[in-house]
Parts: C-alpha cells; sequence; structure tokens
C-alpha cells in the first residue's frame, strides 16, 4: 500500500512516501515512437495490448526490445519472457489469441468498441488525450467514449472513497459544482459515493465530466452507475477505459484506473479518504506523474479523512480552503450564475449568518439564534426554497454556494 | 312443548352479532348435538355443559337433543354460548318453568364443570348486540358485570352460578342489576419517560408533538442510541384523554382482544401499541379463521409505536398501507368482507443504514452499498407516502443544552388544546380530514394554497405529500391557536418533507 499510514505528521518524510509507490517507470520517455508506420503497426498495437499481462510497462519493454509491435507480435509466445509480471495462463491465452491474424483481431475490436458507442485510440494517434501523453507508463491503447473536446479542455480530478460522509459528498458536490462552472472537466472515476457524487454534480452544474472505468466501456462497473456513465457521454462529457470490450475487469486494472484519473488531469482533488482508500492511490499516481494534489481537511477524528488530513501534513497535498480557492490554483475562472440576491427577512438573515461560519443542525442553530423550533423549522425551509440552504440527509444544514457567494459579498464569513 | 330459545352473542371483527340459541328435545336416543357452524371451542361446550348441569342440581334428559346457534351461516367459536345453551336445555326439558323473563334476557358466559359462571372476553360488543336484539337484561358472570355495564340502556346482572341463573329466570331468587362505581373519567397516571428525561432532539420533539395533536404519522430515523426510541415512548405521556365516545369504543376493540381490566373496564388513556418487530402480519392488521383485531386496531383512536421499524417483516408493514389511508383494516373473508377500525399515529423509528451511520456528519457508514440498498428498500415508496413528518437525527454536536426542555405535561396540554380546536372546528383530527374538505373553513386560504403549490414546485412534491403537509401545517397553526394558517405554518411543515434519503 501507498505509505500513508496511522504515523504523526512527522513519521515519514514525503520522500518516503513517494518510494513505498507500487509504481514502475516504463521508459515510454526513451523511446522513438515516431519513426513508427501508423498504418501497419496500429493492428498489432491493438492485437499485443490485449495478450495477457503486457501492461503499460510492459509494452513499452516490447517495443524497446523488438522495434515495434509488429516484431514483437511475430516473436509469438517468447515474448512473455520479456515481461515483467505474467499470469499463470498467460501461455494458454496467448496461443487462444494467436489463432487469429493481428488484424482480424483488430477489426474485432474496432467492430465491438463502435457498438459500445466508442473508439480505439493508440499511443501514437493525434486522438490519444494530450495529458495522458506526457505520463510514463501510457496505457498503449485507449477505448474512448463521448466528446474528445472534454479531455483537451482544464481536466481536474475529483475522487474520494464509496464510503462518504454528509461532509463528504457535500465538498465533492460544492468542489465539482465550481469546477464545471468554471469550464474545467471533471475527471473521476465513476465509483460510488465521491466519485458518482463528482461526476453528477459536475453534469447537474451544465458541466463536463469524463469518467475513467475500471472495466470495459460494453460493461460499466458499478452497473448501477451505467445511467450515469450515458449521461457523462450525452452531457458532452465522456468515458476512459484500458480495456477492449468484452476483457473482464482485474484487480490490477482498479488500481490503473487510478494512474489515468491522475494522467488525464492536470490536478487532483481528493475529497474525502480513509487509510487505504483507492483515492490515495490516485493521490499517489498524482505525485508521481507530477500533477497537482489538493485535499479536503476534515475533522482529525473522522476515520473517513485520516488519509486526506496525512496528505496535507505530509506536504503532499495542498489544503483547499474553499472552492474559489481551488479555482484561483488552478487558474480558473469562477463561472457566472445567476445569483438573485432575495431580501432576507431578519431571521433568515440571522440563520444564513451561522450557518455561513459553520453548517450547524437545528439544535445547534436554536442555541446560536435563540429562534423558537417552529420558526427556525419554517425559516430553514424558505431557505430551502431559495435554494440558500440544504441539509446532509436532512439533519445538518449548511448554506449552499450561492449562498457562499452572496456571503461574500455582503461581507459575512464564508 | 319441547323447543326453548335463548339469546345469546357472537364476535365478528369488534362487532357483537346477536345469536338465538334454539334447543330441541325430541324421542330418541340419547345425543347432544350442536350445530350452525360451531366451531371446536362450541362443541367442547357439550362436555361443560353437560357436567355443570349435574353438578348443579339438574339433569341431561335422556333424550335426543339438538341445539341450533342462529344464524347458523355465521363461523362460531368460543365458550360464551354454554349458559345459553345449558338454560335452553333446561327450559326445553321442562326444568325451567314459568320463565317469563327468558325472552328478554341475554345470556353470556363460559360454564365450569362445578356450574360456576365465568366470563369472556368481548362482552361490551355482545351487551350492545343484545340490546339490539331486543333484550332488556344480560345475565352473565358477576366479574363480566362491569366490563358489560358501559353499554347503556340494559340491565345488567351477574351471576355467579348456573343455579343462580335458573332461580332468577324462574323468579325464585331474583340476581340484582349490577350497580357499577364511577367510571373513569380521567385517565390513569402515566409513570413512563418524560420530555424533561431527555436533553436535546427539538426538532424531533417538536414533530412527535405536531403528530400527536393532529393524528400524523412520524417517521425518526439516526444513528443508533440517540434516543429514538425513548422520545416515542414519551407519547404516550402525551396523549389527551379519549373522550366519552372513543373510550366506549376503544374500550369495545379491546374488550373483543379479551385485553381490558375487568376492574376498571372504560379505558380513557389513548392506546399505545408497540408490537415486537417479528410480529406476524396477521397478528399487525388482524385476521385469521377467527377474525380478531390485531395491534393497528387496538392501536385505534391512539398510538402505534414500530421501533426499529425496517426490521418488520415487509408484509407486515405493507399491510399497515391500508389502516395509514382510510383509517380501516379491510379483512377478506370467504363470507365478505369485514372492517376493522384502525385510526393511529404512526410513530416509526429505525436506523438509516445497518450500521446506522449513514449520512451521518461526524462518521462514515461502513456498510456495504448493496446491504444498504436492501435494507433501503423495505421502505417501500407509498408507505414513504403515508408518512406525513420525517425527522432525521443525528448525534447532538453539543452537551446538555442550558435550557431546560419542557415537561411532557406542559405539552400535552397543547397538544389536548389543539385537539379539541380540530374537534370543534371540524369534528375530527387533521389527520383524518380528507383532500376535499380543505378550504376557507380549515381556515385556509386561496394565497395560502399558492405558497404551497409554489413550495411544491421547488421542491419537487407529489399532490399526495402536499396535501400531507397542508393538514400537518393546519396542525402547526392550531398548536399555535391561530384561525389561519399562515404561509410560515406551512413552512414549518415543509422542514419534516424529507422522507430521508436511505
Amino acid at each position: 500500500m501507498i505509505g500513508i499510514g496511522a504515523a504523526g505528521p512527522r513519521g515519514e518524510t514525503p520522500r518516503s512516501v513517494l518510494a513505498a509507490l507500487p509504481l514502475e517507470h516504463g521508459g515510454w520517455a526513451e523511446l522513438d515512437l515516431t519513426g513508427i508506420d501508423l498504418e501497419r503497426d496500429r493492428p498489432f498495437w491493438i492485437a499485443l495490448s490485449l495478450v495477457p499481462g503486457v501492461g503499460p510497462v510492459g509494452f513499452a519493454r516490447l517495443l524497446r526490445r523488438f522495434g515495434s509491435a509488429r516484431g514483437a507480435w511475430a516473436a509469438g509466445e517468447g515474448i512473455l519472457d520479456e515481461l515483467p509480471r505474467v499470469p499463470d495462463d498467460a501461455a494458454v491465452g496467448m496461443r487462444r489469441l494467436r489463432r487469429r491474424s493481428a488484424t482480424a483481431i483488430a477489426r474485432a475490436v474496432e467492430t465491438a468498441t463502435r457498438q459500445a458507442g466508442g473508439r480505439v485510440v493508440t499511443a501514437l494517434e493525434d486522438g490519444y488525450p494530450t495529458a495522458l501523453a506526457e505520463v510514463d507508463p501510457r496505457p498503449p491503447v485507449l477505448y474512448l467514449s463521448g466528446d474528445p473536446e472534454a479531455l483537451q479542455a482544464t481536466c481536474v480530478a475529483v475522487v474520494g472513497t464509496r464510503r462518504a460522509t454528509g461532509y463528504g459528498r457535500a465538498c465533492a458536490i460544492e468542489i465539482s459544482d465550481e469546477l464545471a462552472r468554471a469550464g474545467v472537466t471533471v475527471v473521476s472515476g465513476l465509483a460510488l459515493g465521491i466519485d458518482g457524487d463528482a461526476h453528477l454534480a459536475a453534469i447537474s452544474a451544465g458541466g463536463r465530466s469524463v469518467g475513467v472505468l475500471p472495466s470495459p466501456l460494453d460493461r460499466i462497473y458499478p452497473p448501477r452507475h451505467r445511467e450515469l456513465a450515458a449521461r457523462l457521454v450525452a452531457t458532452g462529457g465522456g468515458l476512459v477505459s484500458e480495456l477492449a470490450p468484452g476483457q473482464t475487469p482485474g484487480r490490477p486494472d482498479f488500481a490503473r484506473r487510478n494512474r489515468i484519473i491522475a494522467g488525464l488531469s492536470s490536478a487532483v482533488v481528493v475529497i474525502e479518504a480513509p487509510d487505504h482508500s483507492g483515492a490515495l492511490l490516485t493521490a499517489a499516481a498524482a505525485v508521481d506523474c507530477g500533477r497537482d494534489l489538493f485535499a479536503v481537511p476534515g475533522p482529525i477524528d473522522a476515520a473517513a479523512s485520516r488519509g486526506c488530513n496525512r496528505l496535507i501534513a505530509d506536504h503532499l497535498a495542498t489544503l483547499i480552503t474553499s472552492p474559489a480557492s481551488l479555482l484561483h490554483r488552478i487558474g480558473a475562472v469562477a463561472g457566472g450564475r445567476a445569483v438573485s440576491v432575495a431580501s432576507l427577512s431578519e431571521s433568515e438573515g440571522l440563520v444564513l449568518g451561522h450557518l455561513l461560519q459553520r453548517a450547524a443542525s437545528i439544535e445547534e442553530l436554536m442555541q446560536k439564534t435563540g429562534l423558537a423550533t417552529g420558526a427556525l423549522a419554517s425559516t430553514l425551509t424558505l431557505l430551502e426554497a431559495r435554494g440558500l440552504v440544504d441539509s446532509y440527509s436532512g439533519a445538518t444544514f449548511h448554506p449552499t454556494l450561492t449562498a457562499r457567494r452572496i456571503g461574500r459579498q455582503t461581507g459575512h464569513p464564508g | 312443548m319441547v323447543l326453548a330459545e335463548t339469546l345469546c352473542a357472537s364476535i365478528l371483527g369488534v362487532d357483537g352479532v346477536p345469536v338465538r340459541v334454539e334447543v330441541d328435545v325430541a324421542f330418541g336416543l340419547p345425543a347432544l348435538t350442536i350445530v350452525g357452524l360451531a366451531g371446536s371451542q362450541v362443541q367442547e361446550a357439550r362436555e361443560r355443559v353437560r357436567s355443570a348441569m349435574r353438578n348443579s342440581g339438574f339433569e341431561l334428559p335422556a333424550r335426543r337433543i339438538t341445539v341450533n346457534l342462529s344464524p347458523a351461516d355465521l363461523p362460531k367459536d368460543g365458550t360464551g354460548y354454554d349458559l345459553a345453551i345449558a338454560v335452553g336445555i333446561l327450559a326445553a326439558s321442562g326444568q325451567l318453568r314459568d320463565a317469563a323473563r327468558l325472552a328478554r334476557t341475554g345470556l353470556v358466559g363460559e360454564l365450569a364443570l362445578d356450574g360456576a359462571l365465568r366470563p369472556v372476553p368481548g362482552v361490551m360488543a355482545m351487551a350492545a348486540a343484545a340490546r339490539g336484539a331486543g333484550a332488556s337484561d344480560l345475565l352473565l358472570a358477576a366479574g363480566a358485570a362491569s366490563e358489560a355495564s358501559i353499554v347503556p340502556g340494559l340491565c345488567i346482572r351477574g351471576a355467579a352460578t348456573l343455579g343462580d341463573v335458573v332461580a332468577h329466570l324462574a323468579g325464585v331468587r331474583e340476581i340484582a342489576p349490577f350497580v357499577g362505581s364511577a367510571l373513569p373519567a380521567t385517565p390513569l397516571p402515566f409513570d413512563g419517560p418524560d420530555l424533561a428525561d431527555l436533553y436535546g432532539q427539538p426538532l424531533a420533539r417538536r414533530a412527535l408533538e405536531i403528530a400527536l395533536a393532529g393524528r400524523h404519522n412520524l417517521a425518526l430515523c439516526g444513528p443508533p442510541g440517540i434516543g429514538k426510541t425513548l422520545l416515542l415512548q414519551c407519547a404516550a405521556g402525551l396523549l389527551p384523554a379519549l373522550d366519552d365516545e372513543e373510550a366506549i369504543e376503544v374500550s369495545r376493540i379491546h374488550s373483543v382482544a379479551g385485553l381490558l381490566d375487568r376492574r376498571v373496564p372504560l379505558l380513557r388513556s389513548r392506546p399505545f401499541r408497540a408490537p415486537h418487530h417479528t410480529i406476524s402480519t396477521q397478528a399487525l392488521v388482524g385476521g385469521g379463521p377467527r377474525v380478531r383485531p390485531g395491534e393497528a386496531s387496538l392501536a385505534h383512536r391512539g398510538v402505534l409505536l414500530l421501533d426499529e421499524m425496517l426490521q418488520f417483516r415487509s408484509d407486515a408493514l405493507e399491510a399497515l398501507r391500508q389502516p395509514m389511508e382510510a383509517g380501516s383494516v379491510t379483512i377478506a373473508r370467504v363470507d365478505g368482507a369485514l372492517l376493522l377500525p384502525a385510526s393511529f399515529s404512526l410513530l416509526a423509528a429505525f436506523n438509516p443504514c445497518p450500521c446506522g451511520w449513514r449520512g451521518m456528519r461526524r462518521r462514515a457508514c461502513t456498510c456495504d452499498e448493496a446491504v444498504a440498498r436492501r435494507y433501503a428498500a423495505r421502505l417501500s415508496g407509498p408507505l414513504r407516502d403515508r408518512i406525513d413528518l420525517w425527522v432525521s437525527m443525528d448525534e447532538p454536536t453539543s452537551g446538555r443544552g442550558d435550557s431546560r426542555p419542557q415537561p411532557s405535561s406542559t405539552v400535552a396540554q397543547r397538544i389536548a388544546a389543539a385537539r379539541r380546536r380540530q374537534l370543534e372546528r371540524q369534528g375530527m383530527a387533521n389527520g383524518d380530514l380528507s383532500p376535499r374538505l380543505f378550504d376557507e373553513a380549515h381556515g385556509i386560504s386561496p394565497s395560502v394554497l399558492a405558497h404551497l403549490a409554489s413550495r411544491g414546485r421547488s421542491f419537487g412534491l407529489s399532490p399526495r405529500r402536499l396535501h400531507r403537509a397542508t393538514r400537518v401545517a393546519r396542525t402547526i397553526a392550531d398548536l399555535a391557536t391561530a384561525e389561519r394558517v399562515s404561509p410560515e405554518h406551512l413552512d414549518e411543515a415543509l422542514v419534516y418533507r424529507t422522507p430521508v434519503q436511505l
């Protein structure tokens, strides 16, 4: 695991954290891809990437050894000896694969991908995401769907645990909302919890969002997010996968997905991550790829925020004080939004003022404002109806982005 | 004359039905046959009657005796027919003569083998049935006399033995009419938890007050150990007393279920039923071969508390949909449908997920996503729709607050006053109002309705939810002793609108 454990802030230096990363360098940077004949070698790239055990690292190694994918394919089972890690059944799988020609395999994959609404892009082509082309190792073949433009814009990854608290979900929504309105593409892993909230908030704000799948395009994982995946594509975002249609995702695919998320983005924001969260793998990949890493701090006694707090304590991630501070750091300009500063009554102003300082339960608000339960309740409904206040599952109330903006204008802290 | 007829009564659902016991003594081989859809408990009456008669100094004629329980197509069960059968046989066999009183006397009771008379459940409903059948007197076990005496217009006589009954009917030794002691006019003092014993959770307190004042349904959702159950248990001490009419109605249901304290046969406290979550559907809503009122009917005019609501069997929960909407339970039977009253306030408590921390601010949920989904799916949409007030409770973030919460007695006074206002205005609780009953007469102006519609658009609420919110708003206005419902009342009602995101 990534070396972010229970040790105190001085327990580990950033260096040791990086040293513990299970990341290998594939030597893509040293490869000269310019001499490769795209037309001729493309089918072999696709076919070779399907060989069991050929990952981004192994692929680069084969290119270096045999000069081209075509050459590696011709070497047959011999290439398995060159690979860093080979599954037990690799030879069987390879024999089965080689029953057909590379051209036939590539054609079948292209057809299946088209049927899944996607397209095949090798690292040789123009359509390959520019940001990912700087990363080492990079996936030799990608399966993309949706609008290619989405990945050309500034991309920021918003990731976090599947088991989010109300606080984490609200943060994911606020930050993604703000990013989307600023024209930033929100990248995430389409997982349940924070990832799903981030995607949804981005498209709800009218922005674009790209989901990086741990599974092939024709087999959305988790299945519950199938509809969300379709909406991402329909709203000008897209999906990215490293697996060809029909392939079965395995454990390493989930970890590699995190690398792609970081690779596609210029910055990674970790919303909420307990120890050993997959989001920390993304964080590690971000540091490794030289991406800006941000983390949302949480209460020091909250298990769900321990990973984030550690990233900040270890100086690996920059602490986010507000969505606006994130935009400022990544150089984006906050998007416009129709803000109607309706005149608030005295009690509404009182309640909102307190909420702008800190999210609170009804009980806390009663103590702070001195309002009776009934009066407070009707005030909260009114603020909710105006879109100024929202709640974490009805128990804790917090101001919305709009309210924060009004708060800034009127001098309330926020 | 070898034919005799006596009057008894049976229970159908929660109502009494007069039953005529016809006895024919004919020549033939000695036999005692009971016909008229008599169940096994009634068939066993033969042995009880035989022994009781012999031990009371009478004899069972060695003739062919046929007993018919009429109406013969009504299934009958229970032991209350013993006395009527025994007296019928005595009259038909000439051991009881000149019994002019017999024609206008109802007879209800189980016989012990020594001839002693024992009380049976449901005499209140039976007494009403006997009166309806033209009886002026009702003879029953002394222990059940006070329970039957709740029914007016009937002379109740409590007897100790079969011999006493016969002596009375023959005019030899009259049994004095039962004169009950004054019936309680107020509920028994409540010794359960008091609102002052709890701290924090003002929204849940307020919602409980509203639910009880207007007979609305309330659901509390929150992590374990924050006092959901304790708070709901306070409800028993907050409910207003039953009025005279309600007291008789409720007592009768409890009498049928055999749950009434015979010494204090009139219930003045509203029922507070808290069935365990392992309860069967039948026990919850009533039914069975011999239809008995379920917990839903026993909670009629009171509270049905479902603690750990999502642990209940889902078919049992779904069966509550009808009473929550219509205030009664329909039980389909071979011979037609039976309607049992079941108008209650549903008070429910549950955890948001199996681990209990889903969506809470400070702690993350540790449940598997699929498990949590399945758990939440137990609360179906129609059931969610029927709950008027939702409160999501989180841990109190501060310690004991400075202000001491109001004790139950203060809150109970407000609730009682609000109920009175509703009864004076519309003759029923706000929770019983049907959608078309809402108009100016209920203090709901067109401008408030427009406000409601606009909120409905903001929050995306269904018409049913909006209607329920209006009823809650009416109750909030009643608690504030306001004639008219204001937009503020409506807004408060809408704070409780969220069916908690599970």
